[in-house]
């Protein structure tokens, strides 16, 4: 058992008792709402701009997002080879029901989670980028992440751990990887101006 | 599921695009003269994507485990990108049809413009007019 387990013990008990409130965080925990919510939000921003500085700034924190999301989702498979522990529905009735009642089983293992790492990357990318965008994708990857939680997916160090991998990436990404690799981001920003997309 | 997931995203661009392109001036994607019609249209098409996405295809979605990761990936990137072409050509034809007074040539090259080239005319006028430059310093 991981450390804080019985924290997924209490809250999947809370699964049932509220219809609205599972149809919700089934709605949010899904694989599909919240990340195409993100990625929407990142397409508006590559294109939204009026000024054409600010466009590629904008351009180019996106650009970091995307490869930190791609860097952080590879730390993800080598970190999934060793299994930590298994997933809270494999270990808890509570847990079982709630994954049952909102969401699927999963085929890998319970930490870290994919969810949090892919979320808190987007968002510390786009957030070095532009504070008011990044902090809203900082608000939906923690609703994926605690719908996640709350329905028996994760224990809440899966998420914490793949939100701390999803961040340090982004982080390194921004500051460290990209500066280091000019002029290809910027042969890359190039080509997708000739094509009529940045 | 593959399919529902490719037109969610596809749909829900669409309107994205509809939606931004009022905000960053970019004629050239535009569908309709009026920019309330246009932003109400980009608002109705997303909300329609999510609402049949996420309303009707509910139990597909729950049991799903057919569209993961790399895949998820890929046909976000295919339908952000099929929709942005059909939203060129749809301006590029609706545009055209309603003027046919010629454009002012767009200055400057294409790889240093970018999609400011959009708040003068569509790509289709575009690229006209980069191949006329282009003529025009090989003369």
């Amino acid at each position: 058992m991981p450390p804080l387990a019985a924290w997924s013990a209490w809250i999947t008990s809370f699964v049932g008792k509220s219809p609205p409130l599972d149809y919700f965080m089934e709605l949010l925990g899904s694989d599909f709402f919240i990340i195409v919510t993100i990625c929407l939000i990142m397409l508006s921003l590559w294109l939204g701009h009026p000024n054409p500085a600010r466009r590629e700034h904008l351009q180019r924190h996106i650009m970091n997002a995307s490869v930190a999301i791609g860097i952080s989702s590879l730390v993800l498979i080598i970190l999934k080879t060793w299994k930590f522990w298994p997933r809270p529905y494999e270990l808890m009735e509570s847990a079982e029901l709630a994954v049952n009642s909102l969401y699927h089983t999963s085929f890998d293992h319970s930490f870290p989670s994919n969810v949090a790492t892919v979320s808190f990357a987007a968002a510390t990318g786009v957030w070095f980028g532009n504070r008011k965008a990044g902090a809203v994708l900082y608000v939906l990857a923690f609703l994926w992440s605690f719908a996640r939680f709350y329905g028996g997916s994760h224990f809440v160090v899966d998420l914490v751990g793949g939100a701390m991998i999803g961040v340090v990436t982004a982080f390194m990404i921004t500051k460290v990887f990209m500066p280091r690799i000019e002029p290809l981001p910027t042969w890359a920003l190039r080509l997708a101006r000739l094509l009529y997309i940045a | 599921m593959a399919l529902d997931y490719f037109l969610l995203v596809f749909i829900a661009s669409f309107g994205v695009y509809q939606i931004l392109s009022i905000h960053a001036g970019l004629k050239g994607l535009w569908l309709f003269r009026h920019q309330k019609i246009q932003y109400i249209f980009g608002v109705l098409v997303i909300i329609g994507a999510y609402g049949w996405f996420f309303i009707t295809k509910r139990a597909a979605i729950q049991i799903q485990r057919e569209v993961e990761g790399p895949q998820q990936l890929g046909l976000f990137l295919a339908a952000i990108v099929s929709s942005y072409i059909v939203t060129v050509i749809m301006s590029s034809i609706i545009q055209a049809r309603g003027s046919r007074r010629e454009k002012e040539p767009v200055k400057g090259k294409q790889h240093e413009q970018g999609i400011e080239t959009l708040k003068t005319t569509t790509v289709l006028g575009g690229v006209i007019s980069s191949l006329r430059n282009e003529r025009e310093d090989k003369d």
